[in-house]
């Protein structure tokens, strides 16, 4: 039997101590499933399967790794862990917790709580255009309470998109998938090149070099940009795009009529090029989302800007 | 490695071609691929030229001068170039990624092997009888081959273009692999889009080719195709080779691919990139390593937990 692209393993499947019940998704580095633990409490697993380097054919459990790709697929592997790593530090509401992590079928699995509802990004496509001013608010406050926590933890999650956010069906929103310690890790490895979404990074993620740069104002333009998203039902342009030639619509000019100025104002204001014109923290995003009435801060820095932010992704 | 080859691609009636074909071979491989850019959708051609060139890219990295695994590189080859066209969208911004069919095939030691996504098809024929073919990813072809709809109603079906499976687009393609197929002296291998089988007839395509004339067949069933897809006709393109194999006399416009360095290629198509360099090589990560990290990960979980 010629080999098919990523079979998940089947239903009924006995994972360690797991049994599978199905499969949720299928990502280009991964497959998350459905599965129960010994007690039927359901659990989300997530199986480290790149499938440039690995695939596992109909009927096996164990993936087949070409001689030349076995020491990619490892390097992968410490990717991997450190998404493992980022989470189990943090015990927190809204976000996702994990359970457990074991090697099996030559590949290793992170166990998380299993969390039901949709993605933001499902929720999105579902109410194209007719999202509310009162759910934005909602769902990125708390969204905003998780990621404190992340960042608490000196962690930076660097991969907030609406597709990994999750709404459980309480309301709650569920930061998940940590994944994107492994974009910093794999930029030399083409065969690991993770297939995120650009629209949602923002400009100084463009530049290896500068990884010093980074901080919590990077997740900040990350959850502007969600916020954008979800007015516009589509992401905005690219930051490394937009450094060269800056064509996004301000939300203050798009959606004058449909959202509060001062909640366009804070989505603008995430959404800076230069992180120094950001929110620096969460905490201060926070207020401006908590508070209709309190004006956004205007700050600009004037002079060779445009200049000193290419630096940053050159 | 002995065989003839010819491929051609035209824009029937459209105003433009968003089918794209290449076939590249080394000493030892041959690689042939047929993507048909979807219409309707942005860019079609595009995603039918990002395929074919990751496709033989891919092929031209890795036959040296054999692969290791066909079916291997033929899927992560496809589904590389399904993502490839998702980041190519992405980073335009585009409101949907563009979708294209696409059908490759590989020959080594005189062994076949193929895969596809979508509705453009490979047959391989045996003196003008069908021996093997692709299933397309339609469900009125389905129905079809299940015979709850005749061939003729398939023709006027108003899903008749619909397929379940392509190269970008929003879901993950499914793609289908062939069975290893050996081939004899005189054995045709043919990939081409709907844009030719659609308008004709079942039998007409293995009659046109029972000679084994790829030269002069691929054209004449083009001009057929064209024909009969009258002012509207689609896309055509064909790519077909008959096996020499070691023991065929020397026809006239035959390759012989026995004297060409190992490391070398010949490849036919529009606008080919240059391929990228190699990766570097890696830290490894040991048993022990791995165990470590799991067993870090899993005390830091038990430490964390509430
Ligand atoms: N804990 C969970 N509970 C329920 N569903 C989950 C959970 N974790 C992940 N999922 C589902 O699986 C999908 C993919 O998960 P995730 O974003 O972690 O991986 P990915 O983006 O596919 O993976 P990668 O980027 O690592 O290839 C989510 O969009 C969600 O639908
Ligand atoms: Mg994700």
């Amino acid at each position: 039997m010629p080999p098919q692209t990523n079979v998940p393993l089947p239903p009924g499947y006995q994972l360690d101590e797991y049994r599978i019940e199905r499969q949720l998704s299928l990502g280009g580095f991964s497959i998350v499933y459905l599965a129960f633990d010994k007690e039927d409490t359901p659990v989300a697993i997530k199986e480290y399967l790149p499938n440039s380097l690995a695939l596992r054919s109909e009927g096996d459990a164990l993936p087949s790794i070409a001689e030349e790709n076995v020491a990619t697929f490892r390097y992968g592997m410490k990717c991997f862990f450190e998404e493992g790593r980022a989470l189990a530090k943090i015990s927190h509401p809204n976000v996702v917790r994990v359970l457990n992590f074991f090697r099996a079928n030559e590949t290793v699995y992170m166990v998380m709580h299993y969390e039901r509802g949709r993605t933001l990004q499902e929720h999105i496509q579902k109410h194209r255009g007719e999202i509310r001013e009162s759910f934005i608010r909602a769902i990125f406050a708390r969204l905003l309470n998780g990621l404190r926590e992340v960042h608490t933890h000196k962690l930076l999650h660097l991969d907030i998109k609406p597709s990994n956010i999750y709404l459980r069906n309480d309301g709650q929103p569920v930061l998940i998938d940590f994944g994107a310690a492994r974009q910093t890790l794999s930029t030399d490895t083409p065969l690991l090149k993770p297939m995120y979404t650009p629209g949602f990074a923002a400009p100084e993620q463009y530049n290896n070099a500068r990884r010093e740069l980074l901080g919590p104002w990077t997740d900040i333009y990350s959850v502007g940009a969600s916020m954008y998203a979800c007015m516009a039902a589509a992401a905005p342009q690219a930051a490394d795009q937009r450094v060269e030639r800056d064509q996004l619509a301000p939300a203050v000019k798009r959606w004058p009529e449909k959202y509060s100025r001062q909640m366009l104002e804070t989505v603008d204001w995430c959404m800076r090029l230069n992180y120094l014109e950001r929110p620096q923290s969460v905490f201060a995003l926070q207020k401006a989302l908590a508070d209709k009435d309190r004006s956004v801060p205007r700050i600009t820095f004037l002079g060779g800007l445009r200049k000193r932010v290419k630096s940053l992704i050159k | 490695m002995k065989f003839t080859i010819y491929q051609e691609s035209r824009p029937g009636k459209r105003p433009t071609n968003e089918d794209r074909i290449a076939y590249s071979y080394s000493r030892d491989a041959l690689l042939m691929v047929v993507a048909d850019g979807m219409g309707g959708h942005l860019h079609g051609e595009v995603a039918a030229q990002i395929a074919v060139q990751f496709i033989t890219e891919s092929f031209q990295r890795e036959a040296h001068p054999q692969l290791k695994d066909p079916f291997l590189f033929l899927s992560a080859a496809l589904t590389n170039a399904h993502h490839a066209i998702l980041d190519y969208a992405a980073d335009r911004l585009l409101p949907e990624a563009p979708r294209t069919t696409c059908v490759a095939c590989i020959v080594q030691d005189s062994i076949a092997y193929w895969a596809h996504a979508g509705d453009s098809r490979l047959y391989a024929l045996r003196g003008g009888r069908i021996i093997a073919q692709t299933r397309d990813h339609s469900r009125v072809q389905r129905m079809v081959e299940d015979g709850l709809i005749t061939a003729e109603a398939a023709i006027h079906h108003p899903a008749r273009n619909r397929i379940f499976s392509c190269l970008g687009g929003g879901n993950a393609p499914q793609i289908d692999f062939s069975k290893k197929t050996p081939l004899m002296t005189g054995d045709v291998i043919l990939l081409c889009s709907d844009g030719v089988w659609g308008p004709l007839p079942a039998d007409v395509i293995p009659r046109a080719l029972s000679t084994g004339n790829v030269v002069q067949a691929t054209p004449a069933l083009l001009n057929q195709a064209e024909a009969r897809g009258g002012d509207n006709a689609d896309n055509l393109s064909m790519i077909a080779i008959r096996w020499e194999d070691n023991y065929a006399e020397d026809t006239l416009g035959s390759v012989s691919t026995k004297t060409m360095p190992v490391d070398s290629f010949t490849t036919q198509m529009e606008a080919f990139a240059k391929a990228r360099k190699g990766a570097q090589p890696l830290p490894n990560l040991s048993d022990e390593d791995i165990e470590r990290a799991i067993q870090e990960i899993n005390s830091a979980i038990r430490k964390f937990s509430k």
